[in-house]
């Protein structure tokens, strides 16, 4: 048997449970509402452009649809993740922060750099969806490392 | 910082599991907690202090007292 439940659980390990199984409803619901608003956009898409391409000023949606897709990403980008910030416990908060911390001196960083350096010729001019690249990158690669090093 | 919870968890025969659950924290916190990567907060270390019915510098030892 790959699993075998305990029959007699303390108070403490059905707690630790019952938190267990709300982390996974919590990362189900985002997975969902991540998933429903990319199909959305890319299957209702009307012109040629994509999110994450770089060209997504050709991106073309029903004023109604884009409505609702801004509504998603908010809860997805931030609502979701405020609640999950109070939902933590300080080990799980001070990895988040670590990790937001990360992303925002990254793009800080990015932006003034990805300037010069498309100043003299080394790179195209910057755009929104390569800082939000670097962002996410940057809130990954700090999450890992307080994960795993602190 | 160094601590006994470690000890004083097995003197109880709980596992982290368990002890996560009555301190309403998560696992991964008491390990890190017992293994000295991460320092609890104040309320965290009274909640440890009280569950174990000790004073928190029996529990905590910051190497600063002789």
């Amino acid at each position: 048997m790959i699993w075998k439940a305990k029959p007699n659980l303390g108070p403490g390990e059905a707690r630790t449970r019952q938190r267990q199984r709300r982390y996974l409803a919590y990362l189900a619901v985002g997975g969902v509402l991540g998933g429903i608003t990319g199909f959305l956009t890319g299957y209702l898409d009307k012109g040629d452009g994509n999110l994450l391409a770089g060209d997504w000023d050709a991106l073309a949606l029903e004023p109604g649809l884009a409505l609702f897709l801004a509504a998603m990403l908010l809860i997805g980008f931030l609502a979701v993740p405020l609640w999950g910030f109070a939902m933590v416990d300080e080990l799980k908060r001070e990895h988040s922060l670590v990790a937001y911390t990360g992303s925002s001196l990254a793009v800080l960083a990015a932006f003034p750099v990805w300037a010069v350096l498309h100043a003299g010729g080394f790179v195209p001019p910057p755009h929104a969806p390569g800082l939000w690249l670097v962002a996410f990158v940057a809130m990954i690669a700090s999450y890992l490392v307080a994960r795993w090093r602190l | 910082m160094k601590n006994r919870l470690k000890v004083l968890r097995a003197e109880r025969d709980w596992s982290q599991a368990e002890l996560a659950g009555r301190l309403d924290v998560s696992r991964q916190a008491v390990n890190a907690i017992e293994t000295g990567k991460h320092d609890p907060s104040l309320p965290l270390a009274f909640r440890i202090a009280r569950l174990f019915d000790m004073r928190i510098e029996d529990i905590f030892d910051d190497g600063e007292l002789p």
